[in-house]
């Protein structure tokens, strides 16, 4: 499951662009499913027909990003972000473009309040040596990601984009797994969740399930000097009770918890203070859809490297093979 | 004690944490039931009862009141047994200290709010404000048996049982918004007095105090070509801007913005002089953050009218409304519901 991990999360697709990792997903589970369609909004909606009730899944394929929104002269970007990222967090990080092109993330030197660093006082350096060598490669509207191994230690992994790639992967072991069920099951990878969980609302207008997961990345209340929050990487996927976009619908919740309770799937409830997921559109779409949501709980969350235990991920697809039976 | 005040203290000391109204959904489907032809409670708990028209075909009200509470939700359970909390809906940290509270985990527990005694606060943070994840729920217990009936997630919900005061005003928790909920049952009430050509629905609504969920699904299901909104509004208390408070028990509060249907509005006004039931007029310059900015751009649009009740001390355990302007407010839509021009 490592590989389809590293092969997701390396993959390019910054929110608006998630057409490679769809195709990636594509490749990975179109034999598996009885039919594979995208929507206008680029969400990929792999669906394992069956004749109970719909059950719609969704991971984000998209990921943060930077986007370039002036080249000044000397051929220096300047950019915004896309999705919640730290200013503090990228100094001096690394990124890369669609087409390759790499460039180094720092700041306006005269200006020594790091933590309190805006955008606007930051650039992109790709190397260029004037505007014009710039725009050769890159034009204003680009988007770029940051740049990191997808590497797997100590049982855990630790990699770019696991938000929410790994919701991803744990959408495809399980639809390559095509656990035996009468419901209808909708693999959704939807887009544009971390600039406002737009891709799912179209989907599931567009399915009207019966009930709806969003299945991403939470945090943890276990490094040091952390806010407090009863999850702990490694000690099982999450049955979501609220997000910062949800409050669970109780039935889902329940379900949840019974599905892990009788297969003896270990998990932990999550109350997760800040921070949406796709569960939040969903459940006012089309009059109302029943949500919760599954989550692997995840180290440094919106950082350049993010992590999450390797358990926790198997854990995840067991959970929902036993919420959708 | 009138009629309305009994209703509304029976309606606020149900308990409906935001997210969790499934705890009090089939009592306030019993109080609709009275006065309706059906009553359903939809997936997400929002109880709607349909009072039928006298037309054929008849157009179709919907009249929205959340009946959601704004609350806790228990974040960890510490092995002392203590509970940690986070805000279900807009709780502030300075009015819950000291406060008696039910948790409720695997059953009801009763539990308080801990607060530092005067003695032990230190002169440097005797005038500062507690952050909330200062705080802990005591519910008594050791941590062994807190695990065993507390789980993270449980809701909480504050105590404070709604009082009778002076005046026909009353005070406690949930005020916001189960006035507006015995507003629902006053409009009924009128109704059953009047001949009216629409089907009626009132839907008791949830997740209000989480953005609006319970509309938002209510104004898609309900395909309704006017809505009205009951909700309260600040009522005027010392020290608050006046242009933005409302005295109790001189009338609803209909208010008047770009998001509300003018002629509605226009209309509703023209009522109240007509119908001699007190109103004031409440400028709502922006979305209004009622119930009234789903239904605006629900479907192809509801033309909507908010009408609101003055109550102090908004988001406290005190929360203060006249149950004079509840009557005004439930009249008032009855009457124009009954009498409103369709051209």
């Amino acid at each position: 499951m490592f590989d389809i991990i590293k092969k997701l999360a390396q993959t390019f697709g910054p929110s608006g662009n998630e057409k490679k990792v769809a195709e990636v997903i594509t490749g990975l589970i179109k034999d598996k499913v009885d039919d594979v369609k995208t929507d206008a909004l680029g969400n990929l909606i792999c669906v394992k027909k069956g004749a109970g009730k719909k059950i719609m899944l969704a991971a984000h394929m998209d990921e943060i990003g930077l986007i370039v929104s002036h080249i000044d002269e000397k051929g220096f970007l300047r950019f915004s972000n896309v999705g919640g990222v730290h200013p503090w967090g990228i100094v001096g990080k690394r990124v890369v473009f669609e087409n390759g092109t790499t460039g180094i993330v720092w700041y306006e030197e005269d200006k020594d309040d790091i933590k309190n660093l805006k955008f606007d006082k930051m650039y992109i350096d790709i190397m260029a040596k004037s505007a014009q060598e710039a725009e050769k490669v890159v034009k204003v509207g680009d988007m770029a990601v940051f740049a990191g191994d997808t590497i797997l230690q100590n049982g855990r992994v630790i990699s770019k984009a696991l938000d929410d790639r790994i919701g991803c992967a744990v959408l495809v072991q399980m639809a390559l797994n095509a656990p035996e069920t009468d419901n209808e099951i909708y693999y959704v990878f939807t887009t544009q969740e971390e600039v406002g969980l737009r891709g799912a609302r179209t989907a599931a207008y567009g399915i009207v399930p019966d009930m709806a997961l969003a299945v991403d990345v939470c945090m943890t209340g276990d490094i040091p000097n952390c806010k407090p929050m009863a999850v702990r990487m490694g000690d099982g996927p999450t049955v979501k009770i609220k997000d910062g976009s949800v409050i669970s619908h109780p039935h889902v919740k329940d379900r949840l918890m019974d599905a892990a309770e009788k297969n003896g799937i270990p998990y932990q409830l999550e109350v997760m203070q800040h921070g949406g997921t796709d569960a939040g559109s969903i459940h006012v779409t089309a009059g109302g859809i029943p949500s919760g949501g599954v989550s692997i709980p995840s180290r440094y969350v919106h950082n350049v490297a993010e992590a999450v235990d390797m358990n926790d991920v198997e854990n995840a697809v067991k959970l929902l093979e036993a919420f959708v039976k | 004690m009138n009629e309305c005040s009994e209703l509304l203290k029976k309606l606020c000391n149900l308990r409906a944490v935001t997210g969790r109204e499934n705890m009090a959904a089939e009592k306030i489907a019993e109080v609709l039931r009275n006065y309706c032809d059906e009553v359903t409670i939809d997936p997400f708990f929002n109880v709607i009862g349909l009072k039928k028209g006298q037309s054929e075909p008849p157009g179709n009200v919907l009249v929205t009141a959340h009946y959601d509470e704004i609350g806790l939700i228990v974040t960890g359970i510490e092995d002392s047994g203590f509970l940690r909390f986070a805000a279900a809906g807009g709780v502030d940290p300075k009015a819950i200290g000291a406060m008696e509270v039910i948790v409720h985990g695997k059953k009801d527990l009763f539990g308080v709010i801990g607060a530092k005694p005067p003695h032990l606060i230190s002169p440097e943070d005797k005038d500062k404000g507690i952050k909330m994840e200062e705080m802990r729920i005591d519910i008594g217990y050791d941590g062994e048996k807190a695990k065993e009936l507390v789980s993270v997630g449980d809701m909480v919900s504050f105590v404070n049982p709604a009082r009778e005061l002076m005046n026909n005003r009353l005070a406690g928790k949930s005020m916001d918004n189960r006035s507006g909920v015995a507003a629902l049952v006053e409009l009924l009430k009128e109704l059953k007095k009047l001949h009216h050509d629409d089907n009626v629905y009132v839907v008791a609504t949830v997740q209000e105090e989480l953005g609006l969920i319970g509309a938002i699904c209510a104004s898609y299901n309900i395909k309704a070509d006017l809505g009205i909104v009951f909700d309260v509004c600040h009522g005027d208390m010392p020290d608050a801007p006046g242009d933005e408070t409302f005295p109790l028990g001189k009338g609803v509060a209909v208010a008047v913005g770009p998001v509300l249907s003018k002629k509605h509005t226009r209309g509703i006004i023209k009522m109240a002089k007509d119908e001699n039931i007190p109103y004031q007029v409440d400028p709502e310059p922006g979305d209004t953050g009622t119930e009234a900015a789903a239904h605006a751009i629900a479907r192809e649009g509801i033309p909507t009218i908010l009408l609101s009740i003055p109550a102090k001390y908004m988001h406290t355990t005190v929360e203060m409304v006249s149950t004079d302007d509840v009557t005004a407010a439930g009249r008032l839509a009855a009457r124009y519901i009954a009498g409103r021009d369709k051209a």
